[in-house]
C-alpha cells in the first residue's frame, strides 16, 4: 500500500466515501448529496482518492461514476483475502433461506 | 512469481447439488455475489459478474458438478489482475446433511509492498462488512450495517 493511500484513508471524509461506494458505483453528486461538506470539498476528496489510486472514474452517458478500485487498496491478494471469507458467509445466507423443493 | 493462495471455507446445511446452483444460476449468484451475472456453466463458458461495480471476468475450466469447480478469474480494466490471470478451484463436500465448501483462489501476483497487509486487511474487512447488506437471523455472522448509515452515523458525530 502505498504512503499516498495511506494520507487518502487517514481523512473521515475520504473513508467515509470509500465505504459508499462499496455498495456500488455512485456519480459525485450523489456522494457529495450524503455529506455535510461542499460538494467542492467531496471533489477535492475524490480527487485525492483517485490520485492515490483507491477509487476509478468510468464514463456511463451523460453521467461520471466513481466507483473502488480493488486492487488499489493493498494490493490483489488482501482484497480477496477478506473477499472470499466474507462471499461464503452470504452464499450460505443465500442456499440457507433459499426455498426448500 | 505468485503469492500464496487465498483459501477459504464455510459449512452450509443443504446438499451439494443445491450449493452448486449458486455457482452455476446467475439469479442464484447474485443472492449472494455481485449485481448482475452471465454464466455459461460449461468448459470454456462465460463467467461475467459484477460485484458492487468491479467487473468480474472470467470463465469455467473445469466442471464436475457437483462436486468441483474450476474458474478463471480476472476484473476487467485492472493491470494486476487482468480477466483470465488467477484461477478459483471450489469443492463441494458432502458433510451429513450438508456441504462444505472450500475454496482456493491461487495464481495471485505478489504483493509489491507486504509491511502493511495486517492493517490493511483488517480495514477492508471492516469496509467489505459495511457494504454487506441485512446479516439475517445467522447468528454466526458479525452484524453489519450499509454503508448509508455508516455514513449517516458518522455526519452526525
Amino acid at each position: 500500500m502505498s504512503e499516498a493511500a495511506f494520507r487518502a484513508i487517514g481523512e473521515p471524509h475520504r473513508r467515509d466515501i470509500l465505504r459508499l461506494l462499496q455498495d456500488g458505483p455512485q456519480p459525485a453528486g450523489e456522494i457529495a448529496a450524503r455529506f455535510d461538506i461542499t460538494q467542492q470539498a467531496v471533489s477535492q476528496h475524490l480527487k485525492v482518492l483517485r490520485d492515490a489510486g483507491l477509487v476509478a472514474v468510468s464514463t456511463q452517458g451523460q453521467r461520471r461514476l466513481y466507483s473502488v478500485r480493488v486492487e488499489g487498496l493493498a494490493g490483489v491478494r488482501d482484497f480477496l483475502a477478506g473477499f472470499w471469507p466474507d462471499s461464503l458467509a452470504r452464499l450460505r445466507q443465500a442456499v440457507e433461506s433459499a426455498d426448500d423443493g | 512469481m505468485t503469492a500464496e493462495p487465498v483459501r477459504a471455507w464455510i459449512r452450509i446445511d443443504a446438499p451439494p447439488e443445491r450449493v452448486w446452483e449458486f455457482f452455476t444460476r446467475p439469479e442464484a449468484i447474485v443472492r449472494w455475489m455481485g449485481e448482475f451475472a452471465v454464466l455459461e456453466p460449461r468448459p470454456g463458458g462465460e463467467f461475467t459478474v459484477n460485484v458492487k461495480g468491479a467487473p468480474v471476468r472470467g470463465r469455467y475450466l473445469e466442471l464436475d458438478p457437483p462436486h468441483r469447480l474450476l474458474l478463471s478469474w480476472g476484473y476487467a480494466g485492472s493491470r494486476e489482475l487482468p480477466p483470465g490471470a488467477s484461477t478459483v478451484e471450489v469443492r463441494l463436500v458432502r458433510d451429513g446433511a450438508g456441504t462444505r465448501v472450500h475454496l482456493e483462489h491461487r495464481d495471485l501476483p505478489e504483493e509489491e509492498t507486504p509491511g502493511h497487509a495486517e492493517g490493511w486487511t483488517h480495514y477492508l474487512a471492516r469496509l467489505a462488512a459495511a457494504g454487506t447488506g441485512d446479516p439475517g437471523p445467522d447468528p454466526g455472522m458479525r452484524p453489519v450495517r450499509r454503508a448509508a448509515q455508516v455514513v449517516a452515523e458518522s455526519a452526525e458525530g
